[in-house]
């Protein structure tokens, strides 16, 4: 008789605290659980509160993996990205936030586990393994990413440059990279407001792209996060960076 | 009456066993701590085994009011302390083997574990033995229902041995709390099994040479396991005795069978977690209690100890025969 293949959970043996934060992190029964009734009650709230409008729903998978990516205007722009996704994907669409907003307190990082089901990214001297264990995860688990290549919500409403990071995660791979714009965001909930108001938001879901043939060095990232960020801007009617 | 038996905890001390048993813990927790100080403090022992001793003992401290704690409050707490405790267990069992991921066969494992408690709550036998084969039944059935045959045997089997041993195995202890006299019972099990530990951890170290199991768990000796057979043994009968004084379990051949039974059935389930542990290539099932690992590194023994001991007594005594059934099913 053969013996039998055992994959024990990847984040097996950190503390409480440390599984949060782990980019290994796997959800047990308790974790499934929140994770559909977090997304079912924001699904909700986003229908009534905010009116969301999904233009091109065709274009989001229906299978991982993929990223979807769009314009960051508020905390509303995961939440509106990640609820029109399916219900059975949620153990497995992680929303990469912020690891200095989202996982330096304990009660924090625990709703953006538990909760949010969200993967810490650190902006300020990320680690470069950081991104090599995210493509790793995508491909062999597979998952699903939701993120915002800006790096940081907009303070003027105005569309930030994109940041390379994400083509490091899907060059020379078949893996879909979906483009995204969501109007509304910045006037329902921008940075400086602490509540979110009843403005009505709109996603609109662009084709899918891939970047088989695209080198997977530091060019090849630009030249990704370029293409990414101009099938945005077309998206959203914003004129192209010049 | 039931409402004594569940929550009545002035009963606490009414069985001198009880009272012994714990003035006892407290006491050896105490000494074992002042041996500890006085040997680090004299340098006989040196590091890393200090520092281990050290570890082990104040994880002690902090466990034992734990586990004790419930079984003095009253048969209530027992059976939710039971239950939380296999819930514990089958979490680090399902993220060890991979199993978490099987949502289902997840969900109906601890559907049963909450059953099996509830069983044992309502003092039901028929529900708590029917138990074993329906969640059986049910987990391989909704083991089908993903489609996808390959694993299908591994998931199955994973659930089911997580079944038995945390949710009907372990539901034993809670089951005992039907009868009136169940506290001594408990506590001479709980006792029992880990001071064979300590026994064998104790006896392990001083004389043990030839590795009983070396593939299995390379710190095990033969003096570990006899050493521990021979100290647990008269140490169960006798508690034993002044519990079951007067039964037809109060002879001596008896309870020297049941002193054997709670040694054997203790180190055989420490050894069982070390073959799994083994099998699985992982060194501890968690991080929860510093020095021991996950909490199933330290209830292991208690596994198969628990129906063991459990059957053995019902052969002779029963449980609970005097106490009102299905308290809350019944008519």
């Amino acid at each position: 008789m053969e013996d039998w293949k055992f994959d024990p959970a990847h984040d097996l043996g950190l503390p409480l605290k440390e599984r949060f934060k782990s980019l290994r992190r796997e959800s047990g029964l308790i974790g499934t659980i929140l994770h559909v009734l977090w997304w079912s009650f924001i699904r909700g709230y986003l229908r009534i509160y905010h009116r969301l409008t999904v233009v091109g729903r065709e274009n989001l998978p229906k299978e991982a993996p993929f990223i979807l990516v769009a314009n960051h205007a508020s905390h509303l722009d995961v939440l509106a990205l990640a609820a029109p996704c399916p219900t059975r994907l949620r153990d497995r669409l992680f929303p990469i936030a912020a690891g200095d907003t989202f996982f330096e307190n304990v009660p924090v990082a625990a709703f953006a586990a538990l909760a949010l089901n969200a993967l810490p990214l650190w902006r300020k001297n990320c680690d470069p393994r950081d991104l090599e264990e995210l493509r790793k995860r995508l491909v062999e688990e597979p998952c699903a990413y939701v993120l915002f290549p800006e790096g940081t919500r907009t303070r003027t409403g105005e569309m930030a440059i994109f940041k390379r990071g994400i083509g490091s995660l899907v060059a020379s791979t078949l893996v879909p990279v979906v483009p995204c714009y969501l109007n509304g965001a910045f006037e329902a909930f921008p940075s400086h407001h602490k509540f979110p108001r009843p403005r009505k938001l709109t996603l609109t879901v662009g084709a899918p792209l891939r970047f088989p043939t695209v080198a997977n060095d530091k060019d090849g990232w630009t030249e990704i996060a370029g293409k990414i960020e101009a099938e945005v801007r077309r998206l959203g009617g914003v004129p192209p960076r010049t | 009456m039931i409402r004594e038996r569940l929550i009545g905890a002035s009963h606490a001390f009414d069985h001198p066993v009880t009272v012994w048993i714990t003035a006892g813990i407290g006491a050896a927790l105490v000494v074992a701590l002042l041996i500890i100080a006085s040997l680090s403090a004299t340098g006989v022992v040196k590091d890393p085994f200090r520092k281990e001793l050290w570890k082990r003992t104040l994880a002690w401290a902090v466990m034992a009011p734990l586990l004790i704690g419930p079984v003095l409050l009253g048969a209530a707490w027992t059976i939710a302390g039971v239950a939380v405790l296999s819930l514990a267990c089958y979490s680090e069992f399902a993220r060890a083997t991979g199993l978490f991921r099987e949502k289902l066969v997840s969900a109906v494992v601890v559907l049963g574990i909450l059953c099996v408690g509830f069983a044992a709550f309502d003092h039901w036998y028929g529900f708590f033995v029917a138990l074993f084969p329906l969640t059986v039944i049910v987990i391989a059935a909704v083991a089908i229902l993903p489609d996808n045959p390959k694993g299908y045997l591994q998931r199955v089997a994973l659930g089911v041995l997580a079944f038995m041993l945390f949710g009907s195995s372990l539901a034993h202890v809670s089951y005992m709390a039907n009868d009136w006299n169940y506290r001594p019972i408990v506590l001479m099990l709980l006792l029992g099994v880990q001071l064979n530990d300590v026994f064998a951890f104790i006896s392990g170290k001083l004389l043990g040479r030839r590795k009983i199991v070396p593939h299995t768990s390379p710190n095990k000796t033969v003096a570990g396991h006899l050493g521990a057979l021979v100290l647990t043994t008269p140490l169960v009968a006798t508690i034993a005795h002044f519990i079951f004084r007067g039964t037809d379990l109060d002879r001596p051949h008896w309870l020297i069978l049941l002193g054997v039974l709670v040694s054997v059935s203790g180190q055989m389930g420490d050894l069982m977690l070390s073959s799994i542990k083994r099998d699985l290539g992982i060194k501890d099932m968690g991080v929860m209690i510093p020095g021991h690992g996950g909490v199933l590194d330290r209830v292991n023994s208690i596994l198969l100890a628990a129906p063991a001991v459990f059957h053995y007594v019902g052969f002779f005594v029963g449980f609970g025969l005097d106490q009102p059934t299905r308290i809350l099913t019944g008519p």
